[in-house]
């Protein structure tokens, strides 16, 4: 690990997000005015549609010219515009630790810019870490001049919980009912399996982008030799002997895992993403998750 | 301790696996060297040890083992090539050890270290050589032997290969060239004849020995002497060699065949009339067993290949027996003898003999008269034999006596009391003679006065002409003591000198007798004649002097040895043809003869002339030295015998330097592998 850490957001990177807005496949009640089309029926100057008058309705709503012709009271509605609701859930286990940068640092990265986008729409960011305790809730974010605020609060969250992925996000969900996007940025590395975890996600009906961040180590071991593996989660010892029948056999897996990661998601409605730390977060929100469809 | 199983070289041929102790040259007490042996037991288990205890892990921290294990597990399906291939290293180390082992076992086989640079192979191909006790054959095994022999010579070592049988063969002279050696000694083909070592000895030291061939001390040899090792490859069955010196030729004798071989082969057949019975023909073969166990045998006969008659003998070891058979007499034909079971040597199994239409000598009688011979020239008997025409001595001046005598026409002319004539100088026939009372006018022939009543003190029974001649009542008048010429035999000494002798001419002989039978003026010279010995005499005079051959008494031919044909008619050319079936013209000799020399294969050979069969003969073995295959150990040539070898010279050929080299080798790849293991 660096002893130098990046700074999360650079000015350019700013500069770029400014323009770019999250977008969101599901239409999802909001909690206050905001920019964004809503379910509910509100004030706004989109029409939405007509229902019958009952007694007690705000009689400004009526459609007269309804009434002239048909000789009954309509009541016309329109769409109620509202903030969007933005959830980056990050994975701050041991294993994000590695890497360089590391991947927790890369997670970070990415939920600041997804988040400083969610600011700059007016959207209410909250960024969680999956070791959070249950009780605890993460600050709401609102508004552009949160972003140091968002950035404070990413850099107060220290890699080492060792808490489940599936437990972790089965807590976030029980924090948050509200609906809305939620990133979850993670290795997937998980013993116990990821599927629990997404299935929790799946539950919450939410508009899940599942971000998965690996290491060029981890792609690509570069290792030689006798070795003993230890699991930095668990200690759990492997002992290879590494050959190049091994590597391949390592990266095959790899892949394997990788693309049942992609499949499970993709058969639930849920849009995943792999990351590799040695790319620049810039690209990976202004093209990749520009592509998958998260922001706009 | 038997430790041959322990050889890793012990498929090799002629190989041998001695001192298996580690260190052979230290001196050796048992405990020593099982310590080294313990010492070297105990490097390969610690070889293991140290490969297991080499496995500490470098420990290194991961995301997770989460993939890693799977991926092992993955591999694991797999196992036993991973656990091969992950074991690899062990195994290059436990080869390079065994292979360092071996090495310090020092293997060694024995090869062969010739003394000179110089080889000269004699290998026998004689009849005996192709016997099977040896599989294929012994010459087959003789020619392993020698190309064995060929691969083991260093460059610049010389070979040249001489083959032998009655006569000696160069297939190749000295040359450096082991293509050539090779091919050579695959070319060399078995041979029915006999054994004769002396002249393949003679060709080989020629070049070894170059000063033998100088006839005084001053001569300069010829050239210088190239001392040469001479390997004989012969079952050993010939004469010793005598008068020979082995000079600068080292010779190994290397026997060929089975120690114990046995053989059962046919030493004699032949077919005669029987005296008391002209009608039947007795057929008699001598089987001889040459084994060290007793051998049932069946003997079957054929007449034209068909069989005619069989016979079963039980024959001890180094004995024989004969087989008779009965026939009904017939003009011409071939009787073959075969013997079953097979044996090792095939060619001693077969005997032929050919019965021919008597042929009869032509014989002139030249006498003024004389009654004894007159009578014992045409009994029955003799007239069977020979045709014989009688002259007067006044036909020797006639044109057609010289015409006659120039040609040949005659087997024996009898010279009664008289001598050829001819001008400037008496000529001699073109045929076999006998004079009585006179002697030949022929340079070396002389005869002393006549001296009054010679005592005969000597006859020389083994001679053909006096067989069965007994002359111990016989009387003699007076007799003229003959001063023979160098080379001839006497027959009858006297206390006088010799009465009678015979000497070779040209291609005849001449047989002189130095007393009359009959006097010029009709005295009796001799009681001989009233004796029963003198028909018997005549008889053999005719048979032997005039070649007349006994009704069925077919020329006794060996394999390789030239036989002498007569026609009853001038013809000019024979044509025979061999039992494989090879046709060969012979052109009239001298004195209308043929020589035939294309004897080389047993059988029956049939004699055309002009396109008529006049003719066959059989060519048989009959060698006891051929047939007896069991190989002889040892032999004598000059002075020392020469002892059989079972594996020439022996020599070490170390092999652990080889071992070392590979072991290197094994040591190199292990390092590469080790430093490249990952990409594996």
């Amino acid at each position: 690990m660096s002893t130098v850490t990046p700074p999360l957001l650079g000015p350019e990177l700013l500069a770029q997000l400014e323009r770019l807005e999250l977008v969101s496949r599901k239409v999802f009640r909001g909690r206050m005015k905001g920019e964004r089309k809503s379910k509910r029926k509100g004030q706004s100057v989109e029409f939405a549609d007509f229902r019958n008058y009952v007694a007690g309705d705000d009689l400004r709503f009526i459609d007269w010219n309804t009434y002239a012709r048909l000789d009954r009271l309509f009541l016309k509605m329109f769409l109620e515009e509202e903030d969007l609701h933005f959830y980056a859930l990050i994975d701050a286990s041991p294993s994000m630790e590695f890497g360089e940068p590391t991947k927790l640092h890369y997670a970070k990265q990415l939920a600041a810019a997804l988040g400083f986008i969610g600011l700059c729409r007016a959207d209410r960011v909250r960024i969680e870490s999956i070791g959070q305790p249950a009780a605890q809730r993460a600050p709401v974010l609102r508004g552009r001049g949160s972003l140091w605020r968002m950035i404070d609060h990413l850099n107060s969250i220290e890699p080492g919980e060792h808490v489940s992925l599936a437990q972790g996000v089965k807590n976030f969900c029980l924090r948050n009912s509200g609906k809305g996007i939620v990133v979850l940025i993670s290795d997937l590395m998980d013993k116990q399996g990821y599927q629990d975890a997404l299935r929790y996600l799946l539950a919450q009906q939410m508009d899940a982008y599942i971000i998965q961040v690996l290491s060029q180590e981890e792609l690509d071991p570069p290792i030689k030799g006798d070795l003993r593996l230890v699991d930095c989660e668990d200690d759990d010892v492997a002992e290879i002997t590494v050959s190049a029948p091994l590597i391949a056999r390592y990266k095959k897996t790899l892949s394997a895992f990788i693309d049942g990661a992609r499949e499970y998601c993709g058969r639930r409605g849920m849009t995943y993403l792999l990351a590799n730390n040695q790319l620049p977060v810039e690209q990976l929100v202004g093209s990749y998750l520009r592509q998958r469809g998260l922001v706009r | 301790v038997d430790i041959d199983w322990l050889n890793p070289l012990r498929s090799l041929p002629k190989s041998v696996f001695d001192i298996p102790t580690p260190w052979g040259s230290f001196p050796i007490t048992v405990s020593w060297g099982m310590v080294a042996w313990a010492a070297i037991a105990a490097i390969p288990p610690l070889i293991v040890l140290l490969y297991f205890l080499k496995l500490k892990r470098q420990p290194l921290e991961v995301p997770s083992t989460f993939l890693w294990h799977k991926s092992i597990e993955d591999l694991h399906v797999n196992s036993i090539w991973q656990r091969l291939r992950q074991s690899l290293l062990l195994f290059l180390q436990l080869l390079l050890i065994a292979l360092v082992i071996l090495a310090l076992l020092g293997p060694a086989w024995k090869g062969t270290r010739f003394t000179r640079d110089r080889l000269i192979f004699v290998i026998d191909n004689s009849a005996s050589m192709s016997a099977t006790d040896v599989q294929p054959t012994r010459l087959d095994e003789a020619r392993r032997q020698v190309g064995l022999l060929i691969d083991a010579m260093q460059s610049g070592d010389k070979a040249m290969i001489i083959t032998f049988s009655d006569k000696a063969r160069v297939e190749q002279s000295f040359t450096d060239n082991r293509k050539l050696l090779r091919e050579r000694l695959a070319a060399i083909q078995p041979t029915q004849r006999q054994t004769q070592l002396g002249e393949a000895l003679k060709v080989a030291s020629g070049l070894a020995n170059p000063g033998q061939t100088a006839f005084t001390d001053s001569d300069a040899p010829v050239a210088d002497a190239l001392p040469a090792q001479l390997f004989l490859f012969s079952d050993g069955r010939f004469e010793d060699v005598k008068n020979f010196f082995w000079g600068n030729l080292d010779p190994v004798y290397v026997p060929i065949g089975q120690p114990l071989a046995g053989n059962v082969g046919i030493a004699a057949f032949s077919a005669r009339q029987e005296e008391e019975r002209p009608d039947k023909l007795q057929v008699f073969g001598r089987i001889e067993n040459y084994g060290q166990a007793e051998a049932t045998i069946m003997a079957e006969l054929y007449l034209n290949d068909a069989l005619a008659d069989a016979s079963e003998v039980t024959i001890k070891p180094a004995e024989s027996a004969g087989v008779t058979f009965e026939l009904d007499d017939f003009e011409r034909g071939v009787l073959k003898l075969k013997i079953t079971p097979d044996d090792a040597l095939a060619i001693d199994n077969q005997a032929w003999t050919a019965v021919n239409r008597p042929r009869r000598a032509k014989v002139l009688c030249v006498t003024a008269g004389d009654e004894p011979l007159q009578y014992a020239l045409t009994t029955g008997r003799a007239a069977e034999i020979a045709d014989v025409t009688f002259q007067p001595p006044s036909f020797l001046a006639t044109p057609d006596y010289q015409k006659q005598a120039e040609s040949g026409a005659f087997d024996l002319i009898i010279f009664d009391r008289c001598q050829p004539g001819g001008t400037p100088r008496p000529k001699m026939p073109h045929s076999n003679t006998l004079f009585i009372g006179a002697v030949p006018p022929e340079a070396g022939w002389a005869a002393d006065p006549k001296a009054a009543v010679p005592q005969i003190i000597d006859t020389d029974r083994a001679h053909p002409l006096m067989q069965l001649v007994e002359l111990g009542n016989v009387l003699i008048a007076d007799g003229t003591p003959l001063n023979p010429p160098q080379g001839a035999t006497v027959l009858i000494d006297s206390n006088l000198g010799p009465l009678f002798a015979i000497a070779p001419r040209e291609a005849h002989e001449d047989a002189v007798m130095g007393f009359e039978l009959i006097g010029d003026d009709g005295s009796v010279g001799t009681n001989w004649h009233v004796r029963l010995s003198f028909p018997l005499f005549v008889l053999n005079v005719l048979q032997y002097l005039g070649r007349g051959q006994d009704a069925l008494a077919s020329a006794a031919a060996r394999p390789g040895r030239p036989v002498t044909l007569k026609t009853e008619t001038p013809v000019a050319e024979l044509t025979i043809t061999g039992p494989e079936g090879q046709s060969t013209v012979v052109k009239r000799g001298k004195s209308d003869t043929f020589h035939f020399s294309g004897t080389d294969r047993v059988g029956v050979y049939d004699v055309k002339a002009g396109g008529q069969s006049v003719e066959q003969f059989a060519v048989n073995l009959f060698d006891p030295a051929e047939s007896q295959i069991e190989p002889r150990t040892e032999f004598k040539a000059g002075a020392a015998p020469v002892e059989g070898q079972s594996g020439y010279e022996p020599s070490r050929n170390e092999g652990w330097k080889w071992l070392v080299v590979l072991a290197l080798a094994v040591l190199l790849f292990e390092w590469y592998i080790y430093n490249r293991r990952v990409y594996l």
